[in-house]
């Protein structure tokens, strides 16, 4: 069996099958990595229950609210017959992905679970603990079931202590983990910084890394293996050095805005056009004399205030002012090219327009064209690392609600036409949410 | 020696800086045998990074340093001698797996690109991380955290709409890319391990954060949806979201819309707002007039009450938010302290400290996990290395340490 990906070579996880229970963004980008070099992941989904944030904000969003921009993106804005299927926020980590339905609250939904589970290597999910068991998904049972299984927790707490059942966000994990106390401007207030949302994305390459550790370990052992991150606590590993720093020299960090403990100057600075920003960090000093080439200011290269590191770092507001002053008339791609030219680093704050005209990413064949059956014709994201041996690109678009229904009941678990047909009329498996979903 | 789920993996690392670094610090925490590769005399640049213990100087005092280089040993290996490189080439036939994060070519200029381990060791799996990748024309650029930030990761979404967009925090993104190569890598390894044939991973910082699921990837696929680019929402109180001061301190405190809206009401003590029409309607809400109302019923709830009392009390209806933690009120958080999260390591400079522990826990390997090394001096381990991995004897390590190639 080759992957189907168009180069004739098996992808690393062919062969892994694993169910997936993730909902908005931590969980499902574990199991886009995981799917996107191999593996089989099939979304256990049920026509009535409609997971919010996952696909689409509402199950059936009004015109009105779609057009008003207030659900993130539809095609043309349409929300469609099925608005679920048309969803970018769904649609853009669900490529690869398989999706099936049942009930897991009736007694037969949850033996096709079972049986489920016994033809699959693992599960990943990222939901309150509770919200799990009452789903039927415990370690205790599913290694009763399939003693070899991995199962993959990314609760954002944790499955013990005193806020396992606490629900959140991204953000707020972000707030309890310290983030949101280091960034921001220097001397604005807390509310002035908006939204990081870095502890999702954190939390899923560390979810497809311990379901890789947990293949290992039963590769050894024989054993399968149940893996809990807790997402809040994942991401304290990307502020350590601030944690050290306290630990160390008693030290809170503050706000440093775009501000760096090496580079001077750093910052983003205004270019001509609507919300057009350009960045630079000056590291050396013949760094900065390029720079003051290309701003045409050869008396900023002589200028004593800004001579040396220590000079540039005493005087950075003036710096940014001068910078200012020639960036407002620049076009910021451009700008960050003749500064590229000359060994500056400079980056345009590209927005969505920049990205997908970017020569980079294009020679890259970054950007790869999706058909989908409900959603149209796109370029969506592309595989997120290169290997030089193992070729890669996405396979299919996302799943539509219970698109896979008939593999995985009659295929996989072996039920037969008739069986089947009495799963449809007995609403597990189904391709619409019960009408009653608003 | 604890048996953990990558116990049987041995990583070389020619990494440096922040991301290859974070890479190898996750590897070492699920048990693999992490040999790190230092140039003799200052090592990994990062250990001149501030800040420093007690503020001074020196490359076993650096807080980075010592956070992103646990679980490792460290051998100092000049490069640039025939025997630095025949010795790397000798530790790449030992392990299963290379990281190396210089800029692209200058591996392969030294005679230990991809082409050269593979020829001492068909399977192993090198991971180069760049920041534009191994082609394209903007590989040879150079680039900051912020300036790549900028233009593949969702800074334009981020900060406040009347000002510049801004990064977050720190080496946030950099330890980003890390925790995607330790990823990517053991994905490789396991095709590797199968196949007998490795593999060349080229991760670069541009399409790590350009494929970073949060509103990057979403407002990408947005804009081919609907034609339209996104800027930064607002900032501040509003009934959506923001950050709220509160008794003793900020609370991050996001309103869902609908079905909770009674959920808060009822927390903030406000029942005659329950199934108050006006209220449900998110277009009524979004006047001036009744987010100032919004603000002065919320905003005094706030300020009577402790962030750990919010908290409780958001959990318990059903809402959501978080309290603004300082990193020394997440270091007393009741809920960490009980998990036992954090971990003191002790190292000759800086005596027992305080860190980040391991990222996983697993019903095999039980809590606390074994200590964690801490970071390495410089060239610590090199004798070690070169006996253990290479069977050198005495009189052939003097030999190496007397050209310098190794020290």
């Amino acid at each position: 069996m080759t992957s189907g990906n168009g180069t004739g070579k098996r992808l690393p996880l062919e062969g892994v099958r694993i169910l997936d229970f993730t909902v908005v963004w931590a969980g499902p980008y574990a199991t886009q990595l995981l799917s996107e070099w191999g593996a089989e992941v099939i979304r256990v989904e049920s026509t009535k229950f409609f997971p919010s944030t996952t696909r689409g904000g509402l199950a059936r969003p009004s015109a009105e609210l779609v057009r008003s921009g207030g659900q993130g993106g539809y095609p043309d804005y349409e929300p469609g017959e099925r608005p679920w299927n048309r969803a970018a926020l769904f649609n853009v980590h669900a490529r690869n992905k398989r999706s099936v339905t049942m009930d897991l609250t009736r007694p037969e939904g949850q033996e096709v679970f079972q049986r489920l589970i016994e033809v699959s290597d693992g599960l990943v999910e990222n939901n309150a603990p509770n919200t799990m068991e009452r789903a039927g998904v415990s370690w205790e049972r599913l290694s009763k079931i399939n003693p070899r299984f991995i199962l993959v927790r990314m609760p954002a707490f944790g499955l013990t202590g005193p806020y396992r059942a606490y629900r959140t966000f991204g953000s707020h994990m972000e707030a309890v983990s310290g983030h949101y106390s280091l960034f921001g401007y220097p001397g604005a207030l807390a509310d002035e910084s908006g939204t990081s949302l870095l502890a999702d994305p954190a939390a899923g390459v560390s979810g497809a890394m311990a379901f890789m550790a947990g293949l290992r370990h039963r590769r050894r052992t024989g054993e399968g293996l149940q893996l809990e991150l807790a997402t809040a606590e994942n991401f304290t590993g990307y502020i350590g050095d601030y944690i050290l720093d306290y630990s160390m020299n008693g030290r809170l960090g503050e706000y440093r805005g775009n501000r760096d403990l090496v580079y001077a100057p750093q910052g983003v600075y205004p270019c001509d056009g609507e919300d057009r920003w350009l960045s630079i960090s000056i590291g050396t000093d013949e760094e900065w004399r390029a720079l003051c080439g290309v701003m045409g200011r050869d008396d900023l290269a002589m200028d004593e205030r800004f001579a040396t590191p220590e000079m540039r770092r005493a005087h950075h507001d003036d710096a940014d002012t001068e910078i200012l002053t020639w960036s407002i008339f620049q076009d910021p791609i451009e700008a960050m090219q003749q500064l590229q030219a000359v060994g500056v680093a400079a980056g345009a704050i590209m927005n969505e327009r920049d990205a997908y005209a970017d020569p980079h990413l294009r020679e890259r064949s970054y950007w790869q064209t999706l058909e989908h059956p409900e959603a149209g014709s796109h370029e969506y994201p592309g595989v997120v690392w290169r290997t030089a041996n193992t070729p890669n690109r996405i396979r299919h678009a996302a799943p539509r609600l219970g698109e896979d229904n008939e593999y995985v009941y009659k295929e996989l678990l072996g039920y037969t036409d008739e069986e089947y047909q009495h799963f449809v009329e007995t609403e597990h498996a189904g391709m619409d949410y019960d009408p009653s979903i608003p | 020696m604890v048996d953990l789920p990558l116990s049987d993996v041995r990583v070389l690392d020619l990494s440096w800086h922040v991301a290859g670094p974070y890479c190898t610090r996750v590897l070492g925490d699920y048990g693999a045998d992490v040999v790190k590769v230092e140039r003799p005399g200052d090592g990994d640049p990062t250990r001149l990074a501030p800040p420093f213990y007690e503020d001074e100087p020196g490359i076993e005092r650096s807080a980075l340093f010592l956070h992103l280089n646990t679980n490792k040993r460290s051998i100092a290996i000049d490069l640039r001698s025939e025997q630095g490189r025949e010795t790397v080439l000798r530790l790449a036939e030992w392990a299963d797996v290379a990281i190396e994060s210089f800029s692209p070519g200058t591996l392969d200029a030294l005679g230990l690109g991809y082409d050269a381990l593979r020829a001492v060791n068909p399977g192993i799996v090198l991971t180069s991380i760049s920041n534009y990748g191994q082609s394209g024309p903007y590989r040879d650029w150079t680039g900051s955290e912020l300036t790549i930030w900028g233009m593949g990761g969702p800074m334009l979404y981020t900060g406040s709409p009347d000002r510049e967009p801004l990064k977050t925090a720190g080496h946030t993104p950099a330890c980003h890319v890390g925790g995607l190569a330790a990823a990517a890598t053991n994905i490789a390894l396991w095709g590797a391990d199968a196949s007998g044939e490795g593999d060349h991973l080229d991760i670069s910082f541009l399409e790590a954060f350009m494929g970073l699921i949060d509103r990057r990837t979403t407002s990408l696929l947005n804009y081919q949806y609907t034609g339209e680019t996104s800027g930064r929402p607002p900032a501040g109180q509003t009934p959506g979201s923001g950050i709220w001061p509160t008794g003793d301190g900020g609370f991050f405190f996001t309103t869902v819309i609908g079905p909770r809206w009674n959920a808060m009401a009822t927390m903030i003590g406000h029942e005659e707002l329950l199934d108050d029409p006006n209220w449900l309607d998110p277009a009524w809400r979004a006047q001036e007039e009744p987010m100032a109302q919004f603000q002065a019923l919320v905003g005094e709830w706030m300020l009577g009450h402790s962030k750990l009392e919010i908290r409780q009390a958001v959990e318990d209806a059903g809402v959501y938010g978080g309290p603004v933690n300082t990193v020394a009120e997440l270091l007393s958080d009741p809920h960490f302290t009980e998990r036992a999260f954090f971990e003191t390591i002790d190292h000759p400079t800086t005596g027992p400290q305080t860190y980040p522990g391991r990222t996983y826990r697993s019903s095999a390997h039980g809590w606390p996990p074994p200590p964690r090394r801490r970071a390495p001096l410089l060239g610590e381990h090199t004798d070690e290395i070169l006996d253990e991995a290479l069977g050198l004897d005495a009189a052939a390590i003097a030999e190496l340490r007397s050209k310098g190639a190794v020290s």
